[in-house]
């Protein structure tokens, strides 16, 4: 892994201050994208007890739908040519609606009836009570299948989307932000030493200085020593007679 | 008179040999053993033990309902071309009128197909086989109704229902029902007119389960339009005309809205009656299951009387009936839904 890594860039405070705001920046993402898998989470939850649901009516369903065929075909007889050479256009027909989950869009599908009941006198002479339920429990199945349909759709997208959005989440939790951190741990580390280097010239460079002074006067009072007592100059305001006056 | 002296002469084997086939149609017993059976497996060993023997061993296809289902219309099918082929007049005759029902049939689907443009080849092979004629081929090549009727529905044995009941003009309008229960009508009136003109015991065997078909279906036609498109006047062009309900029961039906009118119609004849009046206790028996009762009933008695050609109906009837009872304890049995297996008719 990318453990030790840090961004390259010049440790200065500007530096500093841009980094401690793109911290920022990542924590609240993080947060945002931590609420939107919750969420989605928690639809995904639903989504699969609606499933189970329907799933086990489903059978149920089924089983009945095909057991009245059963009984149709014995009263009517086998009226599965008629049926097929009948078909034009569909009846019931499916429309793709779209829903919104914590910005995923979800497919929906809802079905429609459109046109009549094209097969109203099949059975006319014989069976006909059996195949109008044959048809209403057909109906039904293809009602409960549709909605199984959407279901299932919605909860592959959802799968997916909460795939992805958790793994944004543990990228910018595990590398963006420890990166970052690092980055401005070591700006903070350049900026320390870099006083530190200045405090420390200042201090040699004092030194310095002091030692260069306390060497020239060394040097002067050598120097005086060797040229015995200087007359010093005289000095104008102390002096107690002036040879310049006359009368005193 | 002829009938009494002279019928063994011609169709005496035939008969025979319908007896001895009738005695082959399974018994309550058998059912009962069927219906004890949780698979086809077991169902097909109770089978080998009946008339059946190795329907479903031969071949090495997976057993299932469709299969099972093939077989029996098969040996229905050989059972009836062999009677045919060896039948004289009238008795061929006779036997050429149980098919004309089948022929409607894939007459009417083989019209509908053509006016959809599907190919005739597909078509072909789901046609009922007891109702094949020649010109069923032919049937796909013609592009209008009228190139329909005037070439080739016109050389089939059906052309007589065809003129009685639709005219050209009106061929595109009808639906494929209306156009099949047309021609049904024609045809049962048809059918019902020979068995009259033969006399003695033909006539007093299956002139009363013609009437009884056709009351049938004025009562089930009726019973099922309500709530359609289908109104009084319509139907009552439906309504065949040789039953016992011709001609005030019809004109009541045709005026009849509800399930309550129809009943009222049948208080008159006391045998519809009963069958009415059964259907409100609650019992899982329906409307049309009570009158394929009492179909088979009527087909029973057939038996019991000698040198007639009512036999042969019959047996095709209730060989049919007893196609329907396999197959439907073979569903129940595959969908495991015990609880209607008994809803079979009874034969024997």
């Amino acid at each position: 892994m990318s453990g030790k890594e840090r961004i390259d860039i010049f440790p200065s405070r500007m530096a500093q201050t841009i980094m401690k705001a793109r911290l920022k920046g990542a924590q609240t993402g993080r947060n945002l994208l931590k609420k939107k898998a919750d969420a989605l989470s928690m639809r995904f939850r639903q989504i699969l007890r609606k499933i189970i649901e329907t799933k086990t009516l489903m059978g149920e369903v089924m089983r009945e739908a095909a057991f009245s065929l059963a009984e149709a075909k014995f009263a009517a007889g086998d009226f599965s040519t008629t049926v097929i050479q009948n078909v034009n256009k569909a009846q019931v027909k499916v429309r793709a609606k779209k829903d919104n989950v914590a910005g995923v869009t979800l497919p929906v599908f809802e079905h429609y009836q459109e046109g009549g009941d094209s097969y109203e006198l099949t059975g006319l002479a014989r069976g006909g009570e059996q195949v109008s339920r044959l048809k209403r429990n057909y109906a039904k199945a293809v009602e409960l299948l549709v909605e199984l349909a959407s279901l299932q759709t919605s909860f592959v997208t959802l799968d997916q989307a909460i795939k992805i959005t958790n793994r944004r989440v543990n990228a910018i939790e595990h590398v963006i932000i420890p990166r970052i951190e690092r980055t401005l741990s070591y700006i903070i580390t350049e900026l320390d030493e870099r006083e530190r280097e200045e405090f420390y010239r200042l201090k040699k460079i004092q030194e310095k200085k002091k030692q260069m002074r306390e060497r020239t006067e060394k040097e002067i009072a050598a120097r005086q020593a060797l040229l015995g007592p200087i007359a010093e100059p005289s000095n104008m305001l102390t002096e107690e007679t002036d040879e310049d006056l006359l009368f005193e | 008179l002829g009938s009494f002296y002279g019928f063994n002469v011609d169709h005496g084997y035939l008969e025979g040999l319908v007896r001895g086939l009738k005695a082959g149609i399974l018994t309550r017993s058998d059912y009962h053993n069927l219906a004890q059976c949780d698979t086809l497996e077991d169902m097909k060993l109770h089978l080998q033990s009946t008339d059946y023997g190795s329907l479903l061993t031969a071949g090495n296809e997976d057993l299932t309902v469709s299969l099972l289902d093939n077989r029996l219309k098969g040996t229905i099918l050989t059972e009836f071309r062999c009677l045919r082929a060896h039948s004289l007049p009238p008795l061929s005759t006779f036997l050429d009128y149980i098919t004309y029902s089948y022929m409607i049939d894939n007459v009417v689907l083989l019209i509908t197909g053509a006016l959809k443009h599907r190919d005739v080849e597909e078509l072909l092979p789901r046609c009922h086989p007891l109702g094949t004629f020649d010109q069923m081929a032919a049937v796909g090549i013609a592009r209008t109704h009228a190139e329909l009727y005037s070439a080739i529905l016109v050389d089939t044995p059906l052309a007589p229902f065809f003129q009685d009941a639709v005219s050209e003009a009106n061929l595109d309008e009808m639906g494929a029902e209306i156009m099949r229960n047309k021609l049904y009508k024609a045809y049962l009136e048809a059918f019902y007119a020979f068995c009259w003109e033969r006399g003695g015991a033909t006539r007093d065997i299956m002139c009363p389960i013609l009437e009884f078909e056709a009351d049938r279906r004025s009562f089930i036609i009726t019973v099922n339009s309500f709530g359609t498109d289908l109104s009084g006047g319509d139907r009552r062009a439906l309504y065949p005309s040789c039953g016992r309900l011709y001609p005030e029961g019809l004109q009541l039906l045709a005026r009849a809205e509800d399930h309550e009118q129809v009943k009222a119609v049948a208080e008159y004849y006391p045998d519809y009656k009963l069958i009415f009046s059964d259907t409100e206790d609650g019992s899982s028996r329906t409307l049309e299951d009570r009158f394929f009762e009492q179909e088979v009933h009527l087909n029973t008695l057939a038996f019991l009387d000698q040198f007639h050609l009512g036999v042969f109906y019959s047996y095709i009837k209730l060989k049919e009936q007893e196609a329907r009872n396999i197959v439907w304890i073979a569903e129940c049995v595959t969908q495991r839904q015990k609880s209607k297996i008994d809803n079979y008719i009874p034969i024997f």
